[in-house]
């Protein structure tokens, strides 16, 4: 090929088009997100802390033992796979049940969908604030509500014991992400032909059999992405720890009862200012992420096959 | 016993609403309690072990509060409450609706070239921008504090409205891709044919069949932009930037407890989120599940 075909094929007109459209997403993308993932990963092999002013020295693995010698890590883990523990179960029956709800058909469904859906648009630090008004120990709703019909005998102090604390962050999790999983178990129910448990039905199957042999199996796949998703949405919960139970907005030290991963990476970087250590832990939480999210996908898809 | 064909209907509806009543309680009371709170009077509010459900005197005094007089520190000071709120609104507003124009007209652009155009590269960048969605942001986060610093964009407008656009650009470019893949290609190849060149045919023919697409995108962007959390609380230092979710935290944290007043705020600070969800909801939830949805 001449060296002048070439170029004309370099500045063709196409060419340009896409490289004027592309160069601006390509920048920002290099930018702020591709070149700071490499430099906080060279970070994380420093000794840099801020505290303490001296040049920040190359010191290779040492923060990523440090680490995971550090009892506090596996503690913060330790939690953050509590509350996703405790949050996927409730999450997907909570789904699960209203996904069934709105299958049925009735007079007002859409506007029974629509607001269903409303808590998930809403920003989760409103949520974790709302929620830990209606929890409030003197003047909280659930307290007046469960005082009238007779439960309590007094008001409660709903966040004071630690392993509450941890639940209640679950329930708030849960209702701010139950809508994502309804909507995709929804879209797989209703992609369910109906023969098949009219079929069911002239067999003389019953509804619980239906549902455990008919409805479970062909949801699998929903199951398996909604799965995934709120791991990662609950595995790295921040704003709506942050505004029910962190206690940390004034400055304040982070409620150490309920510091899950993403707030222990910010208080190791932006309250203790240890950033070569921060960085570290960055680093695990990605391969964390990226382990469980496989193996979660992994293992729904192969117990789908074999199951059949 | 044999139910006849009506009445055996009558009773699968009945359960159905009453199912409907329990899941909308469980859905909606949070929001009820704090709007109910922030139209409440101190008294009412405060009434205990018997709550007050509906507000007999409603009023409008804590709005009027937190926009006009300040609330008091702890300390017992005033501090200037309006002034945090007015400039919170300010800022919310700019952001959103700068970052999701921006990211529009991008993710556009984009997602014609990717969806319609064949150059070299085109799968290494796509795959480039879409590698972003599983990546924890943390990993970038901490250098990029640094890089913000050194270019003085921390507790800036600008600052924040550059790195949400990067954020959002993953979702939305892969919307407007398959969006514009469903635009059917006659139409351009006819275009091409009588000789309109490339900026033509997507400003004649592409963005009027894109509208919808746009649409969707900047809905999705404006709300996944008001929400936000995060970035302003690393990037945001003072009322210069800082958006109404900042805002609303600094309430709780620094104020003596007023919960009419931070409730108020709550609501001024759901109530766009909440107003797009009521009408824009096919939009936002066919984005929001990235097409797992139709």
């Amino acid at each position: 090929m001449k060296l002048t075909n070439v170029f004309r094929n370099l500045f063709s007109a196409d060419n340009t088009f896409v490289f004027i459209i592309l160069l601006p997403i390509v920048l920002l993308i290099a930018i702020f997100i591709y070149y700071p993932a490499v430099d906080t990963f060279q970070t994380s092999l420093t000794n840099e802390n801020l505290r303490i002013r001296r040049p920040p020295k190359f010191i290779g693995a040492d923060n990523y033992v440090k680490l995971v010698e550090d009892d506090e890590f596996w503690e913060v883990t330790g939690r953050s796979f509590v509350v996703v523990g405790l949050t996927l179960p409730l999450e997907l029956a909570v789904a699960f049940s209203i996904a069934m709800l709105l299958n049925q058909r009735f007079p007002g469904r859409g506007m029974m969908r629509t607001l269903t859906i409303l808590p998930w648009m809403l920003p989760p630090v409103v949520n974790g604030f709302l929620w830990g008004w209606l929890l409030n120990g003197e003047y909280g709703a659930l307290n007046g509500l469960l005082y009238q019909f007779g439960l309590i005998d007094e008001y409660q102090y709903w966040l004071r014991a630690p392993e509450t604390q941890i639940l209640w962050v679950a329930v708030v999790q849960t209702w701010t992400r139950y809508a994502f999983p309804t909507i995709i178990l929804l879209a797989g129910l209703q992609g369910i032909p109906d023969d098949l448990y009219d079929a069911a039905k002239v067999d003389g199957s019953n509804a619980w059999s239906r549902v455990r042999y008919i409805t479970f199996p062909l949801l699998l796949p929903s199951f398996g992405i909604a799965l995934v998703v709120e791991f990662i949405a609950a595995f790295q919960i921040f704003d709506v720890v942050w505004t029910l139970t962190a206690g940390g907005s004034a400055g304040g030290a982070i409620n150490p009862f309920t510091k899950t991963l993403m707030l222990y990476n910010y208080e190791l970087v932006f309250r203790d200012l240890r950033v070569g250590l921060g960085a570290a832990f960055s680093y695990i939480v990605l391969v964390m992420s990226l382990a469980v999210g496989l193996i979660f996908v992994l293992r729904v898809y192969n117990q789908g096959v074999h199951d059949k | 016993m044999n139910l006849g064909l009506r009445a055996q209907e009558r009773l699968r509806l009945t359960f159905i609403y009453i199912c409907c009543a329990i899941v909308l309680i469980w859905a909606l009371a949070p929001i009820y309690w704090v709007a109910v709170s922030s139209i409440s009077t101190r008294q009412e509010l405060y009434a205990a072990p018997y709550k007050i459900w509906f507000p007999t005197q409603p009023t409008l005094d804590s709005y009027r509060t937190i926009f006009s007089t300040g609330a008091k520190f702890r300390s017992g000071g005033f501090s200037p409450t309006a002034e945090l709120m007015s400039s919170g609104l300010r800022n919310s507003v700019i952001i959103s609706v700068a970052s999701s124009t921006i990211v529009t007209i991008l993710a556009t652009g984009a997602g014609y070239v990717f969806a319609r155009m064949n150059f070299r590269g085109k799968n290494f960048i796509f795959l480039l921008i879409m590698l972003m969605l599983p990546l924890p942001i943390w990993v970038s986060l901490i250098a990029l504090f640094f890089l913000m610093s050194e270019l003085e964009l921390v507790d800036t407008l600008v600052g924040i409205i550059l790195i949400f656009v990067t954020l959002l650009l993953p979702l939305s470019v892969w919307m407007m891709t398959t969006f514009v893949r469903d635009i059917p290609g006659e139409i351009q190849d006819a275009a091409r044919v009588d000789g309109a060149g490339r900026w033509r045919l997507v400003y004649s023919i592409i963005l009027p069949l894109a509208r919808p697409g746009m649409v969707a995108v900047f809905l999705v962007a404006m709300l996944w932009s008001w929400n936000n959390f995060l970035i302003p609380l690393i990037f945001s230092r003072s009322n210069d930037s800082q958006p109404l979710t900042i805002v609303l935290t600094l309430f709780i944290g620094q104020y003596e407890v007023a919960w009419e007043d931070m409730s108020a705020a709550a609501v001024v600070t759901m109530l766009p989120p909440f107003i797009m969800a009521l009408f824009f909801q096919r939009y936002l939830v066919r984005g929001l599940t990235m097409g797992a949805v139709k």
